[in-house]
């Protein structure tokens, strides 16, 4: 491999991340009316450009809610810090929400962290790989004997998102331009975020008992131990009958994709 | 006699698929006759790009194209990257895969840019070899494309041109010629883009770009973000009297009109080169004949 490119090309990148010129423009040849200068600056531009449009198109409601002013900083601080790594900068602001709850003075309001973080998870769902739903009637059809021992395998785009803030009543209140409500970090709240059919991303609030059973499905109890895990919520004729309208809720709603026994 | 030809043949006027136009291009089937797609925008996992690309495949020839493979830098080659290409390409069947003679990522630090190299034999020797590495894993040939660019180095002991042919000839590979970046970069560099055209060889020359670009009197960006110029509609009429009927696409990435437009700056084209090829028969021109005849 040539040593040389390989020199040329650190001073290039080192520019584009700094901005510092003395070890780049040696290399760089003054031609017609143009300045080096002029030159640098063209592809530093485009560069910074490139990366603040991702965090925009990706981030565009908590550039909402932070105004101009502090979007600018924000994406300043964090193209500053985190020069990107990643082949596609459909992942480039994966580390925001770290960045905003560490970052002064992001991180004296945790509910940005919590808009960014949400924000990722309805990319992630918007893109998830594709799998089959089944349907009500497949669990239907399944031999009584068999219940107690089912598990449930979900649609990879099912996402559990929960935070302290009301991050994600404020992401919808900016979404249908109205103003937010202040932040609120008096409880956890629980989201479910999912691609259905139609392909179109979607979310809902779950209720504790919902999130408790969710997540009992996803980290793989089967019927028998989700119900006993009701009692918590029911009493002993209820919890069945509520996992049973769960369960009907989720299969229409496009979220299983295989029943294992 | 044996065939020397390299090159597929003609495929005709292609467009870029643009998620603004999904719909548009699903629904109503445009006459035009290929599309060429971002391959970097179809490599997740699922969901509607996807869903629009597999159905849109069924319907017309595509080719891919991409941006990150950073063939000519000294990293390793991205066996990720070539990995999610090639499956890509088993999905949806490309008449052919392009990228850029550029690099784009040092040290694992990527500029998401285009990024010049300077030309020179050992660069040629350097690239050429991660080529045919390429080609040997994906199992045919790549076509490269010339980039636009807005600084020369020192380091450079050849004209850009030299270097693009040497470099095909070498890897053995083929060619990618973007009329519009020859007329981008001939502006910021003072050279001749006849000259360009002139010194490129015919034989591995399988696709041309036209696009816009954005003028600052002093220097010009290649900005795909605005009709194609009437310089750059002649430097096309060139490319076509040198080369011959090479499928040419219209690139365009910001500000993006409603399909229709961009079909009636892709007929502009096709119409440029049926005057030159009295003969030329394309889906892209039958377009045209369709809505006269409503016209009358
Ligand atoms: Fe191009």
């Amino acid at each position: 491999m040539s040593e040389s490119l390989r020199q040329l090309q650190h001073a290039f990148m080192d520019y584009l991340n700094t901005g510092e010129t003395a070890s780049f423009q040696p290399h760089v040849i003054a031609q017609g009316r143009i300045t080096v200068d002029t030159r640098l600056a063209i592809y530093r531009n485009a560069y910074r450009i490139r990366l603040t449009e991702t965090i925009e198109t990706d981030h565009e409601v908590l550039g909402l809610y932070l105004g101009d002013d502090l979007f600018d900083q924000m994406t300043r601080g964090y193209i500053q810090q985190h020069p990107s790594t990643v082949p596609s900068l459909r992942d480039f602001c994966d580390a925001l929400p770290t960045f905003l709850a560490q970052k002064m003075p992001f991180s004296e309001h945790p509910i940005l962290a919590d808009i960014a973080a949400f924000e990722r998870r309805l990319l992630n769902a918007f893109d998830a790989p594709d799998a089959q739903r089944l349907g009500f009637s497949d669990l239907q059809q399944l031999p009584v004997p068999d219940w107690p021992r089912c598990q449930l395998r979900f649609h990879p785009s099912v996402q559990i998102y929960s935070c302290q803030s009301n991050a994600v009543e404020a992401w919808q209140s900016i979404k249908a331009e109205q103003t937010p409500t202040a932040p609120d970090y008096s409880a956890t709240r629980h989201w479910l975020l999912w691609r259905g059919d139609t392909r179109l991303t979607e979310f809902i609030s779950l209720a504790p008992f919902q999130h408790e059973l969710l997540m009992g499905f996803i980290q793989g109890r089967n019927f028998a131990e989700q119900c006993e895990l009701m009692m918590q919520f029911f009493d002993v004729e209820q919890a069945p009958q509520q996992v049973l309208s769960a369960l009907q809720a989720w299969f229409e709603m496009g979220l299983i994709a295989k029943l294992q026994t | 006699m044996v065939n020397d030809q390299l090159t597929l043949d003609f495929l005709g006027f292609g467009l870029g698929l643009r998620t603004a136009h999904f719909e548009h291009v699903l629904q109503h089937q445009p006459l035009v006759d290929w599309f060429e797609v971002l391959s970097e925008n179809f490599m997740v996992a699922g969901g509607k790009p996807k869903y629009y690309l597999h159905a849109i495949a069924e319907q017309y020839p595509l080719v891919m194209h991409g941006v990150s493979m950073s063939i000519g830098g000294t990293d390793p080659l991205n066996m990720d990257y070539l990995k999610a290409l090639k499956k890509l390409a088993n999905e949806v069947q490309p008449k052919w895969i392009s990228d850029h003679l550029c690099w784009t990522s040092v040290h694992g630090q990527n500029s998401h840019d285009l990024l010049p190299l300077p030309y020179t034999q050992d660069t040629i020797n350097h690239v050429a070899a991660r080529v045919g590495q390429v080609q040997d894993f994906l199992g045919r040939r790549i076509l490269l494309e010339n980039v636009s660019s807005y600084l020369s180095y020192h380091d450079s002991t050849m004209d850009e041109w030299d270097f693009l042919n040497a470099l095909a000839e070498q890897a053995d590979c083929l060619i990618l010629l973007d009329i519009n970046n020859i007329y981008v970069s001939a502006r910021n560099h003072g050279f001749d883009p006849l000259e360009y055209l002139s010194k490129i060889n015919p034989k591995r020359v399988q696709q041309f770009h036209l696009a816009g670009h954005s003028d600052y009197g002093d220097y010009v960006i290649d900005t795909h973000d605005q009709d194609v110029v009437e310089p750059v509609w002649q430097l096309y009429q060139q490319a076509l009297q040198r080369f011959g009927l090479v499928s040419t696409m219209i690139e365009r990435d910001g500000n993006i009109p409603e399909f229709p437009a961009l079909q009636q700056e892709l007929q502009q084209a096709a119409m440029l080169a049926a005057k030159q090829f009295p003969h030329l028969s394309t889906r892209t021109l039958d377009a045209m004949a369709l809505a006269q005849g409503q016209a009358v």
